[in-house]
């Protein structure tokens, strides 16, 4: 019962807001008829993007209500308004998102304001039709029940009783009413499946080619470790070791020192390819996994870490060596710049996504143009096709949030 | 000394077993991967263990978990350990029971025989023997104002020499400086660092390397 009455009072304040919203919507209709109007001559084109930007929060504010009406987020996708006039104008008129927004509001405005009026009214009235038998022979013409229709007589009275029954009842028709409401919204404001997949595809296309450069750029980069590093080295081994091959009849001694060089020559050729191994693929996670990894970087860092490990899974390979120099980096930067007495390292896994913060509690104003450690995350990210970002005011805290694709 | 031996790579085993052979260590077994060096371990109860750090089964840290467990088993079992990579977290856990006795080195270290078999003994006399690249590590990534700032390039180069596990007169010797010099820069240091500076063998040592791992 309580539960029921809780949901009526939820409806009414449902619908109620709804009524508002819808208000407001009729302004805005009015207001786009006029601009419109004016497009038609041309006059009214600049206050289009202006326009549909109105259209767009409106229709916003009703995907945040009908969704948390209907514990279901309700997502947007717009494309986004930018650039000169005529291409803004284009944008605006071409986006099927405008034409499901229209669809949504016109019959929205005033049947919205007719449920907004009725979920107001009805408890109010139904109270009314009870009172009525109480003070209808004080009011001198008979007291108003509604529609013009006066009651006047006991028999009336008595009607009107029953007919706050009705009213009363008619309240607990409210919630459907209400969801029904969210969900016409529903159906209209969330992206046509369709435009959410040319759109995505659209961004795809995009930080895919971004990724392949990034991608490119860290092959190009380990070819020229091992070829100018290690494979230079070794073929100073393999010239070293035959020259002492010729010398050893002759000097002895000569082959002697150039075996201890090839020796020396070999050993700096494999400090080179542990560098490469280790900036393509730590070892440490191959062994431990990336929580391991995380955590023998968090008790190497000389400023205390806490951790918060909750990784559904393994990552792919990529993203695991990816996570991990993140991490390394933001902690070597918060060793050398934020003065922190402590941070924070986050790991975690939502809607297919690796999650990755790190806060700390030092000064802040981290500047992202000046630390080349920071383009560095931006690199990895990128080539990832993933998110990063940087929030750090004078005086701290100083939060980095990466988010990386992983298919988990 | 009797030793066992687990190395996956045949080319550097038969090495391994050839170069301890020759310099007069009975090597009692020699295996390739981490299920056989623990049941070896039990069997030839050796004096010594030198184990890969990557080994069979799978491939990840199998060497480095069978080392510490059989020290586990038999706390102050010398382990020498062997890697392609030096991960100074490893270290720590080698060094966690504070028992000394423990190696980590590179494996191109084996090539420069002497060092190698002096790091063999060390550890089987119960001292240390810590991959410089494993010291290097610990000395990177420190605060701005980490007393360890405050040591002078020959201090540095001491602690270093000190924290791969090396004695004084062979510190002296790797320095080209006199023993009293050592001592000296050895007060130093301990002053520095505020570390207590009575113990003179492996503690002391112990003593540095959890100072690099803790702060």
């Amino acid at each position: 019962m309580r539960s029921a009455l809780a949901r009526v009072w939820a409806a009414i304040k449902y619908l109620a807001v709804g009524g508002g919203t819808a208000l407001l919507g009729f302004v805005a209709l009015v207001g786009l008829a006029v601009v419109a109007a004016l497009s038609l001559v041309g006059i009214g084109l600049p206050a289009l993007p202006e326009a549909a930007r109105v259209l767009r929060v409106l229709a916003n504010r009703e995907r945040r209500r009908a969704g948390a009406a209907l514990g279901e987020a309700i997502p947007e996708a717009y494309r986004p308004v930018t650039g000169p006039l005529p291409t803004q104008v284009r944008t605006v008129l071409t986006d099927p998102a405008t034409r499901r927004d229209l669809a949504w509001l016109v019959p929205h405005a005033p049947i919205g304001i007719l449920l907004g009026s009725v979920a107001i009214g009805l408890l109010p009235a139904a109270v009314n039709q009870w009172a009525i038998p109480f003070y209808w022979y004080l009011v001198p013409g008979g007291a108003p029940s509604g529609f013009d229709y006066r009651v006047t007589s006991w028999p009336q009275a008595g009607f009107a009783v029953v007919v706050g029954f009705l009213y009363a009842s008619l309240t607990l028709a409210l919630p459907r009413l209400a969801r029904a409401q969210a969900r016409y919204a529903r159906w209209l404001l969330r992206p046509a499946p369709g435009v959410a997949l040319s759109d995505r595809v659209a961004e795809l296309t995009a930080t895919r080619a971004a990724a392949l450069d990034a991608h490119g750029a860290e092959l190009r980069r380990i070819e020229r470790d091992l070829h100018d590093g290690t494979q230079a080295r070794i073929a100073a081994v393999i010239m070293q070791l035959g020259i002492a091959g010729q010398l050893r009849s002759r000097d002895a001694d000569a082959a002697f020192d150039l075996v201890r060089k090839a020796q020396e020559t070999a050993e700096s050729a494999l400090v080179e390819l542990r560098d490469v191994v280790r900036s393509i693929y730590p070892p440490v996670l191959s062994d431990r996994g990336l929580d391991g990894a995380v955590t023998a970087l968090a008790a190497r860092c000389p400023i205390p870490c806490e951790l918060d490990l909750a990784l559904a899974g393994r990552p792919p390979a990529a993203v695991e060596a990816a996570a991990y120099f993140i991490i390394a980096e933001a902690l070597t930067n918060v060793t050398k710049h934020s003065g922190a007495e402590r941070a924070r390292i986050r790991l975690g896994t939502a809607e297919d996504r690796v999650q990755i913060t790190v806060v700390d509690d030092g000064r802040g104003g981290a500047d992202e143009a000046r630390g080349s450690g920071l383009a560095g995350i931006r690199r990895r990210v990128a080539a990832l096709d993933g998110t990063a970002a940087l929030t750090s005011p004078a005086g701290g805290p100083t939060e980095l949030r990466v988010e990386l694709p992983c298919g988990l | 000394m009797r030793v066992v031996i687990a190395e996956d790579d045949a080319l550097l085993r038969e090495g391994l077993v050839l170069l301890l052979s020759t310099a007069g260590i009975e090597v009692v077994a020699a295996v390739d991967n981490a299920t056989d060096f623990r049941a070896a371990v039990e069997a030839e109860q050796p004096d010594a263990v030198v184990v890969d750090v990557r080994l069979p089964p799978t491939f990840t840290d199998d060497g480095l978990r069978a080392a510490v467990e059989a020290r586990r088993a038999r706390p102050g079992l010398p382990v020498l350990v062997l890697s392609a990579f030096v991960e100074d977290s490893y270290a720590a856990e080698l060094l966690a029971d504070g028992a000394g006795a423990v190696g980590y080195l590179l494996k191109e270290r084996v090539g420069r025989v002497d060092q190698f078999l002096d790091a063999l003994r060390r550890v089987a006399a119960g001292g240390t023997a810590m991959d410089p690249e494993v010291i290097a590590q610990l000395l990177v990534r420190r605060k701005p104002d980490d007393p360890l700032a405050t040591l002078t390039a020959r201090e540095r180069e001491v602690l270093s020499l000190m924290a791969e596990g090396h004695g004084n007169g062979t510190i002296g010797q790797l320095l080209v400086i006199s023993d009293g010099a050592v001592h000296k820069h050895i007060r130093n240091i301990f002053g520095k660092l505020n570390l207590p500076s009575d113990d003179a063998g492996h503690r002391r040592v112990l003593a540095v390397l959890a100072y690099l791992n803790a702060s």
